[in-house]
């Protein structure tokens, strides 16, 4: 799967967690690298979806050392876990 | 309060750390500003953010010179600030640089004095203000249970009530494993404040302070915890869901002790913790607000047992016991007490009680009952006395170890043109455990809701938000014309929620 591809699936996921008066996610319009929290668009627990995501959905064991949280904050930094541990 | 033994802070986010001399020099100078400002013995103290060591030292300050501090959550919005100062009759408020003007505009215009620990505390000689001999009777506290939207409850401790709760637990727990604590809990209510945060500190302990519930450092608490080298932390079952599954062990062994509270613990978790944090020293602790918070839990012999849904285990300097009554209808000075492993109705006795609730006597008449505590709660005890909790009737919603009270935004909702009937209620959340549904009947259906939304953003702290909102054409009530929360939930879960994300996209 390409790098667009895992985020048009991200993506598709962020829309069932969002918050309730987050804006419309559209494929085309989110910044990359812009803070899904900080930004308003997911609530910070959230996060712990996400976690279940990527443990799901790309087999990614977040307690293995060298996973850096910082990176759930943002949809380049989530993709980049993704291809780390497609590659690894 | 006498003076006592303080021990260090430290902060870990930016690395401020002030050592018992620093605290001193700190505690004298905002002693001098409290002074400057008129501050008399009973005056009430707002202290508008939390989780810094700027929060511990104003709230010393404050209590050194005879005032009476009430910590407010950092996420209410100005009007809940405006309704609990305004119940609390405080003179003063304590913000910080990340305090918004709004806030601040609404304690002015209250006429409240308001200082800056950002700003008005820096810098200056370190003038000692004179400090005041303080009756032990004099109150300390006042920590808001609920009622931000409407009527505060505002449960009242005195000097007696938290020394009488600190020496009981330090009788019970001892001091040593509690040498490095970290705080992780917000500082505004009993769990984090009075026994996560001041037990230790007041007791020469070092207090290591993180931002509450923050993800990013829950993801690396094993990191925190090597770190800083922490011995303890107190936490809420759903901080674990995020850390177990992300963050690596603590790898040094400083770790010897961890308390949960503040929502149920299931043995699976439990289990689960003890196994992450390699120490057998895992405590499910209950507490409740009126008693100063931690009040039993699991320790002695049961701190190696197997671990059970419910199990609570022995008191921390209280008398527990359980009869079929609730409060107005006995108490245990005159009920039997149910027999081993069957239910009934807890309640406690213990010198750190409340001195009861602010300005409401009668509140506290109905839980208050010849020296003992209703909790709300129901349990039994096994045959070896230990406590164990199986439910409760009181309302609240447990949102990941957070109170919010129904009647709190139904007051907000009620007072909105286009609602006929509310009635909110606690829905599942695979996050929080629980989370707020709200039953609405509209006045014109969907129509007005995304205004009924903006009504509640700008008056309900952002938790207290529903998450799942059910239009209704009547709200469900008993045959006696009362309204059962539980059956509006289950009524409600019989239909669909509204799609609301999409009508406030469509209104936007």
């Amino acid at each position: 799967m390409s790098r667009d591809a895992h985020k048009a699936d991200l993506i598709r996921f962020l829309r069932t967690i969002q918050r309730l008066d987050a804006p419309a996610l559209e494929d085309g319009a989110l910044d990359e690298h812009t803070s899904l929290v900080d930004s308003g668009l997911i609530d910070s627990l959230a996060v712990i979806q996400i976690v279940s995501y990527l443990e799901e959905a790309h087999g990614i064991d977040f307690r293995t050392a060298g996973l850096d949280p910082e990176n759930l904050r943002t949809v380049a930094g989530i993709l980049d876990l993704i291809q780390l541990r497609r590659a690894g | 309060m006498s003076r006592c033994t303080l021990g260090s802070l430290i902060e870990v986010e930016g690395g401020l750390e002030w050592d018992p001399d620093e605290i001193e020099r700190q505690l004298a100078r905002r002693r001098a500003h409290f002074a400057a400002a008129d501050l008399q013995p009973g005056d009430r103290v707002l202290i508008a953010f939390g989780n810094r060591a700027a929060f511990f030292v104003e709230l010393l300050a404050a209590w050194r010179l005879g005032a009476c501090v009430i910590p407010v959550d950092t996420r209410s919005t100005p009007f809940e600030v405006e309704t609990l100062a305004r119940a609390a009759q405080a003179r003063f408020a304590v913000v910080d640089a990340h305090t918004g003007a709004d806030k601040r505009e609404v304690l002015n215009d209250l006429g409240l004095t308001v200082l800056d620990t950002d700003s008005s505390c820096q810098g200056g000689e370190a003038i000692d203000a004179h400090e005041r001999g303080l009756p032990l009777e004099a109150d300390a506290l006042i920590l808001f249970t609920s009622g931000s939207t409407g009527e505060p409850k505002g449960v009242v401790h005195t000097h007696r009530s938290l020394l009488a709760k600190w020496t009981t637990l330090k009788r019970h727990l001892g001091l040593v494993p509690y040498r490095r604590t970290l705080c992780a809990l917000p500082t505004h209510f009993g769990h984090g404040l009075i026994c996560n945060c001041l037990f230790p500190w007041l007791a020469g302990q070092d207090l290591v302070i993180a931002p509450p519930f923050r993800p990013e450092l829950l993801m690396r608490l094993g990191d925190v915890i090597d770190q800083h080298r922490i011995t303890f932390l107190s936490s809420v079952p759903s901080m674990w869901k995020l850390a177990l599954r992300t963050s690596s062990p603590p790898k040094r062994g400083t770790l010897e002790r961890i308390h949960v509270g503040s929502a149920p613990l299931s043995a699976k978790v439990w289990d689960d913790i003890r196994a992450w944090s390699g120490t057998h020293e895992v405590y499910n602790a209950y507490g409740i607000t009126e008693t100063g918070s931690w009040i039993a839990g699991t320790t002695g012999e049961d701190a190696d047992a197997e671990t059970r849904d419910g199990h609570i285990g022995e008191p921390w300097g209280a008398e527990i016991r359980v009869i079929p009554t609730r409060a107005g209808a006995g108490t245990p000075n005159t009920e039997e007490e149910c027999a081993p492993g069957t239910p009934g109705h807890v309640w406690l006795r213990t010198p750190a009680l409340m001195r009861g609730y602010f300005g409401r006597d009668d509140l506290t008449a109905a839980v208050v009952h010849d020296g003992w505590f209703a909790t709300g709660d129901i349990g039994f005890k096994d045959e070896r006395g230990r406590l164990h909790l199986c439910g409760r009737e009181r309302e609240e919603i447990n949102k990941g170890g957070m109170k919010i009270y129904p009647g709190d935004v139904d007051a907000v909702a009620e007072r909105h043109a286009s609602v006929r009937e509310v009635c909110t209620f606690a829905v599942e959340d695979a996050n929080y455990g629980q989370n707020v549904g709200i039953a609405l009947v509209m006045e014109r259906g969907e129509a007005e809701l995304a205004d009924l939304y903006a009504w509640l953003k700008q008056h309900l702290a952002e938790p207290k938000l529903p998450v799942r909102w059910y239009l209704v054409d009547e709200i469900p009530r008993t045959s006696r014309g009362k309204i059962n929360r539980e059956t509006v939930r289950a009524t409600c879960e019989l239909g669909e929620p509204v799609n609301l994300a999409a009508l406030l996209r469509r209104a936007s």
